[in-house]
């Protein structure tokens, strides 16, 4: 097994010189390779102990182990699950490039895309600081690499940069937090953290690797990468950068989260304010979109709230003694990373076969296109009620761990605990109904209706092989909402291995509650086909026409009276406009414009949070660095001055003992 | 069993009432109890047109709506008596499974590409989306209250028959009943006997459905109704009675529910479009003082 993995890595490097055609063939077999190993020591540790594995091979660091526990092995399935998906997804997606681009660059990509999948694989199994740091950088290399495919685009490439600078700010400040650790302890590991973390106050250490981890992860404000890069990427990497490289993000923060021993009430508070931040302001921009991969990368932003959302309970819980909370909070925290991979790799595929079939995202101009493509409508409506957390899908079965989390011990909690308890539950609420405003939006009028550019010809479906990703999807999706007791149970056993704590009460409250909404969802089903049997057997007697949709009583509607994405997000732009940065250019008739000329009509939403915390600043630096400028005059004799005016200074330090 | 029993029973009467109150007002006779029934029978056997612009989704929405309402019925308990499935946290559930239902009927309106079926699904979905928390903030507030966590254990224990039970109790139904008026898009939210396409909310969505289709969308609406008064009574019936005398007094609140809301129509005109916003926020804000009052009984603070 071991072995298998390391032949993998190295025959990676074979794209490189494998002919153009059999590269993707290659890359799959490199995938299948990384996932076969990987996922059977993952199923080993589930079943039974950590699992420590010896790769064999030694750097100066020290001999490279693969540490592999509970919590890792969730996370290494979830990571093949994805990756699997996008590399089958990528054969149909890639198939256009495969002729117009350089082969070098093909490999490039296919090449980065398994080492993105190897490195998120040994971020999970790493322990050593140092160790953790390079597969952490590893993995943001390769997924720059991946972001910037189309980089003849100025725009994708200036994106790309963004993404990377971004990153390497997480990984300073998780490198920094590594070193506080091990200069305290001795230990540059995650051992070492753990060790500082008994020794000292927790609260500071905690926020320097929470807004490191919290970039990745895409926490507001920590966020502002993330709907720039999801749009400007391919859809099979946005699909898995989305679904899965960002959960890296919240695999190192419940990492870090179960060593901490004090200070926990305020990290608590700090977390959760971070969730329900992140999740409704990412919500509500997601509304405000009109590009469909844009608005899909801001509910990855939501969904990173709801995961906050459940930590945040969980650390609370564990502060208060309230077992309930701290146990369901995790589980639904952790269940839902699973979940959110799902539906939102089954969506920004779902976006990635409109883009290949219609060549564009903007939901403006989208529209009908159910007609033409019926299987990935029915794969985005799947992703649609999965992500709104709408039963009998998976979405609902992790939110439903952190509302029972809060609810289970609400009346004996202490007032701070209440109030948190009451922010959460409302904060998930609204998020819901919000995400079912945003998503029947997204689906209603990009696959419902009539086209709303007549101009080209009627998009068809993708190829088979594009829609066989979605099919594993669902049939997961599906399986979760029809199964939750299997997989609930799963994360609350591994996470009260993580805690340490055995309450089979707890767990047999939350199985059976699991269970019968398991029952609830089967009926449902079978309900539903009730009905609609019976709608076939009487419509079998009478007389079904098709007529045109009635237009009460005005005949000559078209295609231009339908409800369009600005429109539809403006009820609730009048509710939130406090908190999002909304423009519209709108030209009005000029008095004596009798026959009106062409208008045109743009709106545009920017990002808040963004432009207060980051490009305020940025904005500061830009305008006032051209004043320095005034020391670059030009004249050689200036230039000379510098040198002398630097070494008296030094001198100056000298004599004042400074140096 | 019997909440699911008395539930169907009372959807029998329940919208016959309150036309019958309605027309009484306005000085008519009015049709007999069972016609709105009736009427939902007669589509039911009819023909379907459906309009070309629409595909899958149109079909599949009307019988969603009504399973997720025949679903959510099997999970309310009638006081004491247990109902179907019942454990922690269903009332989660219950409206999650009235959102599954909503969104389909939102996307169906969508399906057939008109500008006026658009606004209808719009304001649907903004009116639930703001409507939602004062569910959830009122039953947060119940399980504060009684420390239990299933909607039958929380019935069960609502009445100690003490005074602050009393006074939760009733704001408790208080809300729920304005809870019930908008979910079920009455007034002051919505007029679903006025006949301007601009200012419908729930019926401008419905406009292209028709036949069984139709039929079945009425009948859920009749039963959506029901649900919401059933958590009201609940709230109020006390429990020291009888389960005979209470299922008296459930039937006969739910006569009264019905011809209140008839009365309250007959005299109140329907809210300005831009007002239901601050209509449906100020019920949440109600709600939001009922878990403060939890929060104090229950010495918290």
């Amino acid at each position: 097994m071991t072995l298998l993995f390391k032949v993998a890595l190295l025959l990676s490097f074979g794209m490189f010189i494998t002919p153009k055609n059999w590269k993707y063939l290659l890359a799959l077999t490199v995938q299948l390779m990384l996932i076969i190993p990987t996922s059977s020591w993952a199923l080993t540790v589930l079943k039974s102990d950590t699992l420590v594995i010896d790769l064999g091979v030694s750097t100066w660091s020290g001999p490279i182990v693969l540490t592999i526990d509970a919590l890792s092995a969730f996370f290494m399935l979830v990571i093949n699950l994805i990756c699997l998906c996008g590399i089958i997804y990528a054969s149909g997606y890639l198939k256009p490039y495969v002729p117009k681009k350089r082969s070098v660059f093909i490999s490039l990509h296919l090449f980065s895309f398994a080492w993105l999948h190897g490195a998120m694989l040994l971020v999970v199994s790493m322990r050593d600081g140092i160790a953790f740091l390079l597969a952490w950088e590893l993995m943001s290399l390769f997924s720059f690499v991946l972001v910037i495919f189309e980089a003849q685009k100025e725009t994708t490439l200036k994106t790309g940069i963004n993404y990377l600078l971004q990153m390497h700010l997480s990984f300073a400040l998780i490198m920094l937090g590594f070193l506080i650790a091990g200069n305290q302890t001795g230990d540059l590991s995650f051992n070492g953290v753990a060790t500082f973390f008994a020794r000292h106050k927790n609260a500071p250490l905690f926020l320097v690797f929470l807004a490191g981890f919290g970039i990745k992860a895409g926490f507001i404000p920590f966020h502002s990468w993330l709907p720039r890069a999801h749009p400007a990427a391919p859809s099979h990497v946005s699909g898995v950068m989305s679904g899965i490289m960002i959960k890296m993000g919240i695999y190192g923060i419940l990492r870090i989260t179960f060593m901490i021993q004090n200070d926990l009430m305020l990290i608590g508070i700090i977390v959760l304010a971070m969730g329900l931040v992140s999740g409704l302001l990412g919500v509500i921009m997601a509304i405000m979109q009109h590009d469909l991969k844009k608005l899909l990368a801001y509910h990855s932003i939501e969904n990173i709230g709801i995961i906050g959302i459940g930590i945040g309970m969980g650390i609370l819980g564990k502060a208060s003694g309230n077992d309930y909370l701290m146990i369901f909070g995790f589980a639904g925290a952790l269940l839902h990373n699973l979940n959110h991979a799902l539906f939102k790799s089954l969506l920004f595929f779902s976006a990635g076969n409109i883009y290949y079939a219609a060549h564009m995202v903007n939901m403006e101009k989208l529209g009908g296109l159910g007609k033409g493509m019926r299987y990935t409508s029915y794969a985005f409506l799947i992703g649609a009620l999965a992500i709104s957390g709408i039963p009998p899908f998976n979405g609902f079965i992790s939110e439903f761990l952190i509302y029972n989390g809060v609810v289970s011990e609400l009346s004996n909690s202490t007032f701070i605990v209440s109030i948190m308890s009451i922010a959460s539950v409302l904060g998930l609420v609204l998020i819901g109904g919000l995400c079912v405003y945003c998503f029947t939006k997204a689906f209603g009028l990009t696959f419902l209706g009539t086209r709303r550019q007549m101009t080209f010809t009627e998009p068809k479906e993708v190829p088979p092989v594009m829609l066989v990703p979605a099919i594993i999807q669902i049939s997961v999706i599906v399986m979760i909402g029809l199964m939750p007791a299997f997989f609930g149970g799963t994360v609350i056993t591994i996470v009260e291995g993580l805690l340490h704590t055995s309450s089979p009460d707890i767990a047999a409250s939350g199985i059976q509650a699991l269970t019968t909404i398991g029952h609830v969802n089967i009926l449902l089903i079978a309900v539903i086909a009730v009905i609609m049997a019976l709608r076939a057997w009487q419509q079998s007697k009478v007389k079904i026409e098709a007529g045109p949709t009635w237009g009460c009583g005005y005949s000559a509607g078209d295609f231009r009276h339908q409800y369009t994405p600005t429109s539809y997000a403006d009820s609730l732009r009048e509710l939130v406009n406090p908190v999002i940065d909304y423009h519209s250019n709108y030209q009005s008739f000029a008095k004596e414009e009798i026959f009106p000329k062409k208008k045109d009509f743009h709106t545009e939403t920017k990002d808040l949070v963004e432009e207060k915390t980051v490009l305020s600043w940025v904005h500061l630096i830009v305008n006032n660095l051209p004043k320095a400028g005034i020391a670059q005059s030009g004249l050689i004799n200036h230039y000379l001055i510098y040198p002398l005016l630097f070494l008296v200074f030094i001198g100056f330090l000298i004599l004042l003992n400074v140096l | 069993m019997l909440s699911l029993a008395l539930i169907l029973i009372a959807s029998i009467y329940f919208p016959g009432i309150i036309v019958k109150v309605k027309a009484i007002f306005s000085g008519r006779k009015g049709p007999g109890i069972l016609q709105p029934w009736f009427d939902i029978f007669r589509l039911l056997k009819k023909g379907n047109v459906y309009s070309s612009a629409s595909g899958f989704v149109f079909q599949i929405g009307a019988p969603i709506y009504l399973g997720t309402a025949l679903v959510a019925a099997l999970l309310i308990p009638f006081e004491e008596t247990n109902a179907l499935f019942s454990f922690s946290g269903d009332f989660v559930l219950f409206a999650y499974l009235l959102a599954l239902g909503r969104f389909l009927i939102i996307i169906s309106a969508l399906d057939v590409s008109s500008g006026f079926e658009g606004m209808g699904a719009n304001r649907e979905a903004f009116y639930s989306m703001l409507m939602e928390p004062a569910f959830f903030i009122l039953m947060g507030s119940l399980v504060m209250f009684t420390g239990h966590t299933s909607f039958h254990d929380v019935f069960a224990n609502l009445h100690y028959n003490d005074y602050f039970s009393a006074i939760i109790a009733i704001i408790a139904a208080y809300v729920l009943a304005n809870i019930t008026l908008v979910e079920t898009s009455r007034l002051p939210v919505d007029d679903p006997l006025t006949h301007l396409e601009l200012t419908m909310v729930h019926e401008v969505m419905v406009l292209d459905h028709s036949g069984f289709d139709l039929g079945i969308i009425k009948a859920t609406n009749n039963l959506k109704f029901v649900l919401f008064s059933t958590l009201c009574a609940d709230c109020i019936i006390p429990q020291s009675l009888d389960l005979w005398v209470r299922v008296g007094l459930f039937l006969i609140s739910q006569v009264v529910f019905a011809a209140a809301i008839g009365w309250f129509e007959s005299f109140r005109a329907r809210n300005k479009m831009a007002m239901n916003a601050q209509f449906i926020l100020s019920i949440n804000a109600v709600a939001l003082i009922l878990i403060f009052v939890a929060i104090i009984i229950k010495n918290n603070l």
